[in-house]
């Protein structure tokens, strides 16, 4: 994975000098281990910066909505599935895009690796054959890589670019796994006992929406959470109002999120807000046969119908 | 201790089913008075933030209903809403509420008798669970 | 000034004694993070004496993320319809043991807000006068933290009252600071015994050590020298901005952010007015009533809270920055903008336009 990033800064490289596009999205190198930054470059001379390895989670897509102009971009197999909902959307025309597709064997979550080497603070990481070497203060440890991917990316189906211009490297073998297990046994639990996980998932809340600012499909000018006439939900850290706030936010992703995980590795207190965008993705693949973000000319599951489109529910 | 009557908000469609629960009132049909009606333009005119505010206000159950399949006065309105209400009840339940809370139908307005059925059937079915304690909204638990 | 040794059984022992008196904070693992919680004598135990940080600064303890202010009827039977009364609290005397120093040194910065000659904060200022602070002090810092660059240090007892060191070993080194950390000393012993010329020498030692540890991120000197424009116009923002997407976790982390918006809210006819934490990465935080947006852009969000921190603050209290270095945004940052690499882009930037 790590010469991806000779062959991404050759292609941005290539794309600037030739005028093809105004400027690319990538990422650069993080400051800190296991991050790096969202970086816009549009001249040849900066593609030094770009930079490839396990720690790009962010979906760069979420930097495409109302940007005009032509836009090269790097982009995961979630990534282009979020393009593809944009252009669905009228946020992004397909033609101003230059896809550099990154075929992905998954992002890596620190927070699992903290919570292996016990510690927040990781001096340094390194990667090669399936292994990853973490060190800081007193530990010095080698870990397996599949241990460590974010969870959305231990059940991705995509992880090659779904629509792409050029691709950095050969395709990656797609996996065939369970995508639903979890929702399943929670599903099969109780009201009570729902409602008591979910309580306590979302008692550790402190409202700062990264879950929701990370996210490339939430580009409303106001977002209902903002609203004030009505006022749909409360804006303190009620447990009532948290929950509301986050069922509408699901909610708002139905039909839409292709679980590139940014949601959940940006929320700072670790909730697992997947839970409720992976009910919504499960449903509507069950009702509607329909999986978000992978073909470009069809329409969003809720903004169309069929005339025998499952009713038992309805008296 | 009179027994407990559960409040039901009911968001009807303003071409079939509010005018269902017109002719049921006029034709003097038995139906139970649990129900306060919020006239609406459409089904498809729903959004599901309208049934969390009923339910964050107090309201022990909430029915939706709308114009049947190829009925809609907007051609297509009740199709969409269709799509939506069956996530969104899938959703709210996935979080713990009770399913017993939450009805959907399709009535025409010349279905007094459907009307007046399905009110009863929605006032048992959320008799049966009792009065609602979750996602109500009540003063701010912030400390 | 006094200095005693303690074993960690004397340590517990004593906040368990606290916890007897008084109401004792103190950070424990929730989850798979730290954070400051009230404690009782059982849980004297679980407190985390070696934990990093915590997750959230422990700024909560006197500006709460949301609390209430007043309580009012909207009933018009109700013969006070329509009057604010305020919501009684808790000011009884507590201590929050464990703070890490660039914490406490952070409640001092926010000070100049809260409490001035001019206004006071009436529920800031009465829970800083009900609370002891017993601090932690880092012996093996983060390499995120930057404390030293920014007037404070890991064994800073600027915002203490007494300064725990852990000495290694199971032994504690416990250092009055301040007066009321005397009273607290006298009000429950902490027993342990007068350290010796050893235990000082070790705790010289670990201070120097941590110092060292500490990379420094520059001279901070020109905020104060150079002009406020020549920052607020550089070129830097475009790029400082892009990555960013405007949520509040840099904000609500960092223990020296203090804005606050104020909402009403109204529960069929009685209501409160809350008091809740805001950022000034939210496009709400400036919306004016007229629609009008002061600060609509991102690039203008994100350089207002850089600007506060390193130039705004500076100029007008000349109390330097208002960062203490403890680096939690800088760790969960989700796009990782760093400001240490802000610091230092505002700087050499400047500098170049000289």
């Amino acid at each position: 994975m790590f010469d991806y990033t000779e062959k991404i800064r050759e292609i941005a490289r290539r794309l600037l000098q030739e005028k093809k596009v105004d400027g690319i999205i990538g990422f650069k190198k993080g400051t800190i281990p296991m991050m790096n930054q969202p970086v816009f470059i549009t001249s040849p001379d900066r593609v030094e910066l770009l930079h490839w390895d396990s720690w790009c989670g962010v979906n760069l897509a979420n930097y495409l909505p109302k940007r005009e102009g032509r836009i090269g971009i790097v982009a995961k197999g979630c990534d282009t599935r979020s393009i593809v909902v944009l252009s669905q959307e009228n946020q992004v025309q397909r033609d101003q895009l230059y896809i550099i597709g990154v075929p992905c064997r998954g992002m890596l979550d620190r927070r699992k690796v903290w919570e292996v080497v016990g510690s927040a603070d990781v001096k340094g990481i390194e990667e090669g054959n399936g292994k990853v070497r973490v060190w800081g203060n007193g530990f010095d440890l080698k870990l397996e890589r599949s241990e460590l991917l974010q969870n959305n990316c231990v059940i991705c189906v995509h992880r090659n670019p779904v629509v792409f211009d050029e691709l950095v490297a050969d395709e990656v073998e797609e996996q065939s796994v369970d995508r639903y297990e979890d929702i399943r046994n929670i599903e099969a639990m109780s009201s009570d006992e729902k409602w008591n996980l979910f309580q306590e998932i979302f008692s550790r809340c402190i409202r700062c929406y990264a879950c929701r600012n990370a996210c490339p499909f939430c580009y409303c000018p106001q977002c209902f959470v903002d609203e004030s006439r009505p006022q749909w939900v409360g804006k303190t850290i009620d447990r009532t109002d948290t929950l509301t706030f986050h069922l509408l936010r699901a909610f708002h992703m139905a039909g839409r999120c292709t679980d590139c995980g940014a949601c959940e590795r940006a929320c700072p207190v670790g909730i697992p807000v997947r839970l409720l965008t992976k009910k919504l993705e499960k449903d509507v693949k069950e009702l509607y046969g329909y999986e978000a973000g992978v073909q470009l000319d069809e329409r969003p599951p809720l903004d169309t119908y069929k005339p025998d489109d499952p009713e038992d529910f309805i008296k | 201790m009179a027994e407990w009557e559960p409040k039901i908000l009911a968001f009807l469609c303003n071409w079939c089913s509010y005018g269902a629960a017109d002719l049921a009132g006029v034709s003097r049909l038995k139906q139970p008075p649990n129900i306060r009606i919020i006239r609406i333009p459409c089904s498809g005119r729903m959004n599901p933030k309208f049934i969390l505010q009923a339910l964050r206000k107090g309201a022990d159950g909430v029915w939706v209903s709308g114009c049947h399949p190829g009925d809609c006065h907007y051609i297509e309105g009740n199709y969409y809403a269709r799509r939506k209400f069956a996530l969104f009840k899938n959703l709210l339940e996935y979080v713990g509420i009770e399913p017993e809370r939450l009805h959907f139908s399709w009535i025409s307005s010349a279905e007094a008798t459907k009307f007046a059925a399905v009110a009863k059937d929605v006032v048992e079915s959320v008799k049966k669970v009792g009065p609602s304690s979750r996602l109500i909204k009540r003063e701010a638990e912030v400390e | 000034m006094k200095r005693l040794v303690l074993t960690k059984d004397e340590l517990t022992a004593w906040v368990r004694r606290m916890t007897e008196g008084v109401k004792v904070f103190a950070p424990v693992a929730v989850g798979d993070y730290d954070e400051f919680r009230l404690v009782d004598s059982d849980q004297a135990d679980l407190i985390r004496w070696s934990y990093q940080n915590t997750r959230l600064s422990p700024k909560g303890l006197f500006h709460p993320q949301a609390e209430r202010m007043f309580k009012f009827s909207t009933s018009k039977e109700d013969p006070e319809w329509n009057i604010l009364k305020e919501v009684p609290k808790d000011f009884s005397p507590r201590v929050i043991v464990g703070m890490r120093p660039c914490d406490a040194a952070a409640l001092k910065i926010m000070d100049v807000n809260f409490d001035t000659p001019e206004y006071k904060d009436p529920w800031w200022v009465r829970r800083r006068k009900a609370t002891t602070i017993v601090g932690l002090a880092c012996t093996s810092p983060s390499s995120t933290c930057f404390c030293t660059s920014v007037n404070s240090g890991p064994f800073d007892t600027k915002g203490l009252d007494v300064l725990l060191v852990p000495l290694g070993g199971g032994r504690f080194l416990l250092e009055v600071v301040s007066e009321r950390g005397e009273e607290l000393c006298q009000q429950f012993g902490p027993g342990g015994k007068e350290a010796d010329s050893e235990a000082i020498a070790t705790y010289e030692e670990l201070k120097k050590k941590a110092e060292a540890a500490l990379v420094p991120i520059g001279d901070l000197s020109p905020f104060k020298e150079r002009d406020m424009l020549e920052f607020f116009n550089s070129p830097i923002w475009d790029e400082v901005q892009f990555a960013c997407i405007n949520c509040g976790v840099c904000t609500y982390l960092c223990p020296t952010c203090w804005c606050f918006d104020i909402q009403d809210e109204v529960y069929e006819s009685e209501g409160c007015r809350l008091r809740l934490w805001d950022s000034c990465m939210f496009p709400l935080f400036t919306l004016h009533g007229s629609g009008h947006n002061p600060r609509a852009e991102k690039l203008q969000r994100v350089r207002q809270r850089f600007m506060h921190k390193l130039k705004y603050y500076v100029d007008k209290y000349g109390q330097g920055v208002a960062c203490v270095g403890c680096g939690r945004c800088v760790q969960f940052c989700p796009v990782n903008i760093d400001i240490r690499e802000v610091i230092r882009l505002m700087l050499v930037q400047c500098e170049c336009a000289v």
